[in-house]
């Protein structure tokens, strides 16, 4: 998935930066977190078993001369938690038209309704969209989930593009925070003038 | 011993509480022999997915005609809150809606990189706010500037010099505010007012597009700093109009200030330091020979404004980011009065700001925000227990009544708080006092109830209250000490006099807050250890005590008592931090975790001890505020070689990647952010590690802490084994 990744920090202006993860890879597992490195050791001092401290081994070795390889052979046993697979492959990049034909229609459909200000306003950023897309100024993975969020928007999955929108903020607000606010409402007033029709019931929780 | 350890753990999961003692001493003497008092740690808000909300109040079809109770036969759409009555099919709004309010206080005094991903993030952030949600902008440098939000176009904004402070009363007229109408005292259940939003605080969904744009065009404060001084910040008296405005008009319904800083206050009420660079801000030093100027005038102007913002139920956030100290000592009591954070970092411009800003706004499995607003707690106790107080982000409602004792501690002389910014992980301290005389029968089978309710606004907009009730039984100390003893929590009793001690330590002085540490340590391992007089070799202490000396040891060490290593702010933060967490992440502070990855077998626990680092090996330590991942002295060859591209040695390339894969398990939920440290044998961060470890072996003490005057009891660069040592003696000795 193009939307789950981790990205190292920035050394150079903060000290000790822990790596940034993408919104996608942030969703609460819901309920308490686990934690899975919780364990410690008793020292053995007052246990009844009257050992001293274990016999420190060879505290400051030497380096050695002619340093040894790693064992090839040892099983190394796996961390504690599983591993999310890095996606690796390039999707071919989606065509600017396809991505703006269900903005547009979105826009087209919320004039009568909304106003003259506001449907400019989104016009407006949609336009600037649009500049940034065709000069090149758009990252791969921002034109993926604009196209992922236009699609949605066509089928009224109001939800599921106002999260795409949520994470573009949130992954790629350099490039996207001057014009993305225009698309939010868009999705907004979209789905105002499409009650959803019908009411999911959650069970039990 | 097991069943406890089970008993204290289902409890904890269900009710969010642990307690020093599960068995309670009958009488008010022998409670006060215990040395550790009865106690317990409680996370109101734990979280509990298979709880529903029950509505406490019948909640009725809103159509004139029907009036029908919602009910299980409904269809209810959660993340909608709206309801359809199953008998006139009409959608209902779920509850009162209370909206959230947001105002943003932001300084442009920073460099223009720093300013623009801090305008990124608060960018980003509307996406992350409910629609309904109210916000507002504040911006600061030498003036301080309130923005009318929604004027179609123009963008306007009331400017106040930064060097007056201003009265609500002053504010509400120059900003032309009226104050809401006072609610009504109406009879039977009380349908809060909303209050409408104003030109200064106004719903993200009809203002997003607008705010994007002005928090865009924020330009750095465009008063030149000449060389050798620093920009004039008018923090005071910015965050004096931010308490002004809310309190003129949203009092008591929740709203969160949050704080944007990138440096320190350097002008008007609440400076800290001056503006010249050459005059350095305050440190420890300079505290405890009282020569900082600013300090007792800052530190009063915030603790009134945390005061005011607290009786109002409102929350101030601070998030404060530079690469030298900001006044957070001064400002303390703005976060730890109302429950606000407290965010160190040293640019704005970093993962470590941007994300823990971004888990502010964490959702719940059903899509809430996990923060709750306008808290207030209150506990009912049985007779037999009286409430000495609470540690922990509160402040008292003054409530008197008998439950309450006349010996107080931390928050006390109160049995209700207010806690005005709280999450899941939220956790208070509570005393208790036993107040049984001593030859006063128990009533045969009779336990002792403690109750606590928080109401509590949920980020959905409802007011909500949640019950937790306990009991535990009585014993009576002079027969029954050993069902006592058994009953020990001593992770819990090491967290709550750990809280005390951190309390005292910022009241009074430090060394004498060790000693008193150590007498209740000597105390206890008199009274509950097994010995003989004067022959410290025979001492032994049961595995439900062995632990907390270990604990007491790392505690004296810790950043949270020992202050000279680090600057003021640097202590308020980690005391901030230490102050709220829950049990398991406080234990951490105190004692981190130590995890050893070798080829020698699968990741394993290992003592904090300077015989755990090998060279052989991989150590991963959490201390809460760090992670370092730290490779020993082969394995840092190794990597340095590139043994892990060569495919035949895929097994090492594993063996790099398992600590750093589980390093991002803890990084992935922890708030805040911690910083990310990945060091080697000689390499200069590898300090964070050798600080830590206990020194047991003398050729490692060059690493180890400086030497400590005024020595209390136990001296403080000794390593564990000499500690106990010390220990067994004082706790055996018949002179003691």
């Amino acid at each position: 998935m193009s939307d789950r990744f981790v990205k190292p920090g920035n050394q150079e202006h903060g000290w000790n930066d822990p790596p940034q993860f993408s919104y996608g890879s942030q969703k609460d597992s819901g309920g308490p977190k686990r934690n899975i490195l919780n364990k410690r050791v008793h020292a053995p001092q007052f246990t009844g078993s009257g050992a001293e401290m274990p016999s420190p081994s060879v505290a400051m070795p030497t380096p050695p001369r002619g340093m040894n390889p790693p064992p090839m052979d040892s099983i190394t046993p796996p961390s504690v938690c599983p591993k999310t697979p890095s996606d690796g492959k390039m999707e071919t990049e989606p065509s600017f038209e396809d991505v703006q034909e269900p903005l547009y229609g979105a826009l087209n459909a919320c004039r009568h309704t909304v106003k003259k200000q506001i449907c400019d306003d989104v016009e407006r950023r949609l336009k600037l969209f649009e500049d940034m897309w065709k000069s090149g100024k758009l990252s791969h993975l921002v034109k993926h989930r604009m196209h992922r969020l236009s699609q949605d928007l066509k089928r009224k999955n109001w939800d599921a593009a106002d999260e795409i929108h949520r994470g573009l903020m949130v992954d790629h607000v350099a490039e996207v925070s001057q014009w993305m606010v225009g698309v939010k409402r868009l999705i907004a007033e979209a789905r105002s003038l499409n009650p959803e029709q019908n009411i999911c019931t959650d069970p039990g929780s | 011993m097991a069943t406890f350890q089970e008993f204290i753990q289902q409890n904890e999961d269900r009710d969010g509480v642990r307690f020093s003692w599960n068995v309670w001493p009958s009488s008010r003497l022998e409670a006060t022999r215990m040395v550790v008092p009865v106690a317990s740690l409680f996370t109101p808000l734990k979280e509990r997915p298979d709880l529903p909300p029950i509505q406490y109040e019948p909640v009725l079809c809103s159509r004139a005609t029907c009036r029908a109770v919602l009910n299980p036969l409904c269809q209810v759409d959660y993340r909608a809150k709206l309801w359809a009555c199953n008998f006139c099919y009409q959608r209902n709004q779920r509850g009162p809606q209370m909206p959230l309010n947001f105002l943003y206080v932001v300084d442009t005094c920073m460099e223009d990189d720093d300013l623009q991903a801090l305008k990124e993030s608060l960018q980003m952030s509307l996406s992350l706010l409910p629609p309904t949600a109210l916000v507002g902008l504040i911006t600061f440098g030498r003036m301080v500037q309130v923005h009318e939000l929604g004027c179609e176009g123009i963008s306007k904004s009331y400017v106040f010099r930064g060097t007056k402070d201003l009265s609500a009363k002053q504010l509400q007229e120059m900003l032309g505010l009226t104050k809401p109408a006072a609610a009504q005292a109406g009879r039977g259940p009380q349908q809060p007012q909303v209050p409408p939003s104003n030109r200064f605080l106004q719903p993200v969904q009809k203002i997003d597009m607008n705010l994007t744009d002005l928090l865009g065009e924020l330009q750095r404060d465009p008063w030149p700093v000449t060389q050798g001084k620093r920009p004039l910040r008018s923090l005071g008296v910015a965050l004096s109009i931010a308490v002004g405005l809310l309190e003129c008009t949203f009092s008591n319904t929740g709203a969160r200030i949050m704080a944007f800083i990138g440096g320190p206050a350097t002008q008007g009420p609440g400076m800290v330091v001056g503006d010249e660079l050459k005059t350095p801000i305050r440190s420890w030093h300079d505290i405890e020979k009282d020569n900082a100027k600013f300090m007792k005038k800052a530190t009063k102007h915030y603790e009134a404004l945390a005061n005011r913002a607290a009786a109002n139920g409102h929350i101030i956030d601070i998030y404060a980011c530079a690469l030298d100290q900001t006044g957070l000592l001064e400002m303390k009591c703005c976060t730890n009065h109302t429950g606000g954070y407290m965010v160190m970092a040293d640019s704005f411009n970093t993962s470590l700001f941007k994300q823990t800003f971004q888990r502010v706004f964490t959702k719940d499995v059903q899509g809430s925000f996990k923060m709750a607003l306008a808290g207030t707690l209150e506990i009912k106790t049985s007779r037999e227990i009286k409430i000495s107080g609470a540690i922990g982000p509160c402040v008292s409602l003054n409530a008197k009544g008998p439950c309450v004792s006349e010996n107080e501690i931390g928050t006390g002389g109160t049995s209700q708080w207010k806690i005005c910014g709280l999450d899941p992980n939220t956790t208070l301290a509570f005393y208790f006092e036993v107040v049984n005389q001593h030859n006063a029968p128990i009533p045969q089978g009779g336990r002792g109830a403690i109750q606590y309710v928080t109401q509590y606004q949920h980020s959905s907009g409802q007011r909500r209250i949640r019950v937790t009730t306990i009991a535990r039984n009585w014993a009576d100390a002079q027969t029954q000490i050993q069902s006592i003893a058994a009953s020990f929590d001593q992770e819990a009793a090491a967290i709550l006099m750990a809280r005390l001690a951190v309390y005292r330590a910022e009241t009074e002085e430090g060394p004498d807050v060790l000693r008193w540490l150590d007498r209740q340590l000597i105390r206890l391992c008199q009274k509950f250890g097994d010995y003989h007089k004067d022959d410290p070799n025979s001492f032994r202490f049961s595995e439900t005590f062995s632990l907390y000396p270990q604990f007491m040891f790392h505690l004296r060490r810790s950043p949270f008592l020992q202050v000279f290593n680090n600057s003021p702010d640097e202590s308020t933060y980690y005391r901030h931090q230490f102050m709220r967490q829950d049990l398991t992440q406080s234990l951490i502070m105190v004692q981190p975790i130590l995890y050893a990855y070798s080829f020698n077998g699968p990741p394993e626990p290992v003592l904090l001890d300077s015989s755990s680092i090998l060279p052989d090996r991989i150590l991963l330590m959490d201390t809460f505020f760090q992670i370092v991942i730290y490779h020993g002295e082969t394995v840092s060859q190794w990597r340095k070689a590139g043994y892990q591209d060569m495919p035949e040695y895929e097994n090492f390339r594993h063996l790099l990647q398992a600590p750093v894969d589980d390093a991002q398990e803890l990084l992935h939920t922890r708030f805040p952010m911690p910083r990310y440290i990945d060091t080697e044998h000689g390499g200069s961060q590898a300090r964070f590690l050798l600080s830590k470890v206990n020194p047991s072996q003398t050729h490692n003490n060059m690493y180890a802490w400086g030497q400590e005057s005024g020595a209390p009891i136990l001296t403080d660069d000794v390593s564990l084994q000499v500690f106990m040592d010390h220990l067994k003696k004082l706790a055996v000795s018949s002179a003691a």
